[in-house]
């Protein structure tokens, strides 16, 4: 046993370094395994401690009853004691007789120590032996002269363990005269209470290695689906994202773990889709007019020709030039917006005054189209929002309205107070959206129009860019609208608190 | 030789149409997939230029949709599509050759050329008995006297030496020198062949082109006959 501890401290040792990369499973095992030990040790010590108790009360009990029948048999009373000649010889040896019947007297003339036997002693208060039972031949029980109760105790003599307990004999002035000593042997006890302790001390490790083994065995099995989610992870780069974790059998943690992490996969994928589509479309929308610019100009350059073919020429491709730029601000905006680098000045702000201004800048475009903006607000419109962010909502909104409206038709934009918020529509009568089409169009590049041609002038980020100002403001942008028939745009800002 | 560009950007088909002209081919123009599929059925094209995104029929499915005609006119991708994976798409598709936006338009003219080129010709020079024809330069010799040609006077002469010992039609020969909004009358063929007929009896090439009554017109390689 004692070795086995002291292995068992070695590996402790050098298993503490290499805990950081233990497998999760010898660490379940471990764990286990020590608390396990734990309680088995305990189990066994409390198993142990009260089989000693109960052997040792009946042994203290048959003592007591051996005191209580010699001192009868003698007549002594320990209060009382009448001197050590009460005590004869035969006394004694037949108080052993009595309770030995079965045991020869042979023994005894060999002069060795019956050890299946009682053994009685008296003394007197200095502790010289006054009389012994004949069982105790040569030897001597200890005594302990500071004892003055009757209490038990374990002692050997001759090596013999006995347990063995002493009686003062008190005579009638109070005074301790001498001690009658009564032992009976342990041999019995003491065999079935090593053996207990052998079962235990051999049983205990075979237990906890058993049981280190089985546990280890049971982890590895209830985590191997972690392995998987791993492999597959490994798996894993940007280009194969369609990979996904089989799902285990049991819907427990680790079905959960496989789940979220194949929901958050799923994310992943989509996010890459949408960059890799945004990619896909700035490389479309930025190479197209730089396409178109350089072949101009490159035909252009091949043969000499008239001034006015030059001039036509140039001019077009300024145009794609011009274009060109706007995309490009677009995209910066929106790269700047994105990367959250512009933080919005929330201000109080009156959205009365805001739409009007904008409606004014507006004004022109609208004009050519012949088209009417009215602004309807009877409500106090006090908005928590950043003005200039503010504006470009407004004004990349009405862009795309008056762009679809027909010629000659009008836009409305009402201010509403609902709840402790304040509800801004825009309303057109233009082309309209098809319903399966308004969730994408606040998707980067996306154009309700596939054909993605220049006649109408857009790139498809104006949207984007409103709902990104929209979110950094805090302010919701939803969108309603029927084909044909015109669309709405609803701005649910937070409204500045009026304190009455 | 007669082109269909299928490219909805009209800047781009605008100054592909110029170019190509100057380079004496005949040049239409779809400006959408589902156009551009029907006027490649219906046509007979040297060549097609197709752009990937495009409207009603992606460049992809009309280039699948030639092939599966059993049509084998050399298809040219042009397009803004620029990942390695694209590329192996596309020629997959059944492209003959992808170009990637923005491009160079002698780069274009190099690549037309290659996919014009017969199979057994080594470089882009044309060759008629004593009569040779650099597609490149726009030059005729006739052994070493060059010929000058006007643009379409050099297309026809291309597409029959380029077809020669094969009867071309009145029909074949309208559809690819001249474009698609040329009206059916023929007879404006016998005019430049008698202007070719000309010039190249003045350069010692004299009966190169010989007339099939009632078909055509065929150039022969001398001493097959």
């Amino acid at each position: 046993m004692i070795i086995k501890a002291k292995n068992s401290v070695k590996e402790s040792h050098s298993f503490f370094k290499g805990w950081s990369v233990l497998s999760l499973r010898n660490r379940i095992a471990f764990y286990y395994t020590f608390m396990t030990a734990f309680l088995i040790a305990l189990v066994f010590a409390v198993i142990y401690f009260t089989v000693e108790r109960i052997v040792y009360r009946q042994f203290d009990e048959e003592i007591k009853k051996e005191i209580s029948e010699i001192l009868s048999d003698a007549k002594i009373s320990t209060h009382d004691f009448k001197g050590f000649a009460s005590f004869q010889n035969q006394d004694i040896d037949a108080a052993v007789q009595d309770n030995d019947n079965d045991n020869d007297n042979e023994s005894k003339k060999k002069k060795k120590i019956n050890v299946d036997t009682e053994f009685i002693q008296v003394v007197d208060n200095t502790g010289q032996v006054v009389n012994k039972s004949s069982s105790l031949s040569w030897c001597v029980l200890a005594f302990n002269p500071n004892q003055t109760g009757t209490t038990s105790f374990n002692s050997n003599f001759g090596g013999v363990m006995v347990r063995q307990a002493q009686v003062p004999l008190i005579n009638s002035s109070g005074v301790t005269e001498g001690y009658l000593i009564v032992a009976v042997p342990l041999k019995n006890a003491m065999i079935v209470l090593h053996d207990l302790q052998d079962i235990f001390f051999f049983s205990f490790p075979v237990i906890i290695l058993t049981l280190f083994i089985l546990t280890r065995l049971i982890a590895g099995k209830s985590i191997r689906p972690i392995e998987k989610v791993i492999a597959t992870a490994e798996k894993m780069t940007q280009a194969n994202l369609d990979q996904r974790i089989p799902l285990p059998y049991h819907h427990d943690e680790l079905y959960r773990l496989s789940a979220t992490f194949n929901a958050l996969l799923n994310r992943m994928e989509d996010a890459f889709q949408r960059e890799k589509h945004f990619a896909a479309n700035a490389s479309h929308e930025l190479k197209t007019p730089l396409a178109i610019v350089k072949g101009t100009l490159e035909v252009l350059v091949r043969k000499p020709r008239e001034r006015e073919h030059y001039e036509t020429r140039i001019q077009f491709c300024l145009k794609e030039l011009n274009r060109m730029a706007r995309l490009i601000d677009q995209l910066l905006m929106l790269a700047r917006y994105e990367s959250n680098k512009m933080n919005a000045h929330i201000e109080t702000i009156v959205l009365s005054q805001h739409i009007e201004s904008v409606v004014e800048r507006m004004q022109q475009s609208a004009s050519t189209k012949d088209i009417a903006i009215s602004i309807d607000n009877t409500e106090s419109d006090l908005i928590r929002a950043d003005s200039g962010m503010l504006d470009m909502i407004f004004e990349n909104i009405l862009t795309n309205a008056i762009k679809y409206s027909p010629t000659g038709s009008s836009i409305t934009i009402a201010v509403k107070r609902v709840a402790n918020t304040i509800v801004c529509s825009i309303t057109d009568h233009g082309i309209g959206i098809p319903k399966e089409k308004l969730p994408a169009i606040f998707e980067r590049f996306y154009r309700v129009d596939e054909s993605r041609n220049s006649s109408t002038g857009g790139f498809g980020l104006g949207l984007s860019i409103v709902k990104k100002l929209a979110d950094l403001q805090h302010i919701k942008v939803t969108v309603t609208s029927e084909a044909n028939r015109g669309t709405t745009f609803f701005l649910t800002c937070p409204a500045e608190e009026v304190n009455c | 030789m007669r082109l269909l560009i299928i490219e909805d950007e009209p800047g781009i088909a605008g100054f592909l149409k110029d170019g190509l002209e100057e380079e004496y081919f005949a040049v239409d123009i779809a400006y959408d997939g589902k156009t551009g599929l029907d006027m490649a059925l219906i046509n007979e094209y040297d060549l097609l230029i197709i752009d990937w995104m495009i409207p009603a029929l992606s460049g992809i499915e009309v280039c699948r949709q030639v092939r599966k005609a059993s049509i084998t006119v050399p298809i040219i991708f042009l397009t803004a599509k620029d990942t390695f994976e694209d590329v192996v798409f596309g020629l997959d598709a059944g492209a003959n050759d992808y170009i990637k936006k923005p491009f160079e338009f002698e780069e274009l003219l190099a690549r037309i050329r290659v996919q014009l080129r017969n199979k057994s010709q080594i470089d882009d020079a044309l060759n008629a008995g004593s009569l040779t024809i650099n597609p490149v330069t726009h030059q005729v010799f006739c052994a070493s006297n060059e010929i000058t040609l006007t643009p379409k006077e050099f297309a026809l002469l291309e597409y029959l030496v380029r077809n020669k010992d094969r009867v071309c039609t009145r029909s074949r020969i309208i559809e690819h020198v001249w474009d698609i909004h040329f009206d059916s009358d023929t007879s404006v063929i016998d005019v430049y062949i008698t202007f070719l007929r000309r010039k190249l009896e003045a350069a010692g090439c004299g009966n190169i082109i010989q007339t099939i009554r009632g078909v055509g017109y065929i150039v022969r390689e001398p001493g097959i006959s």
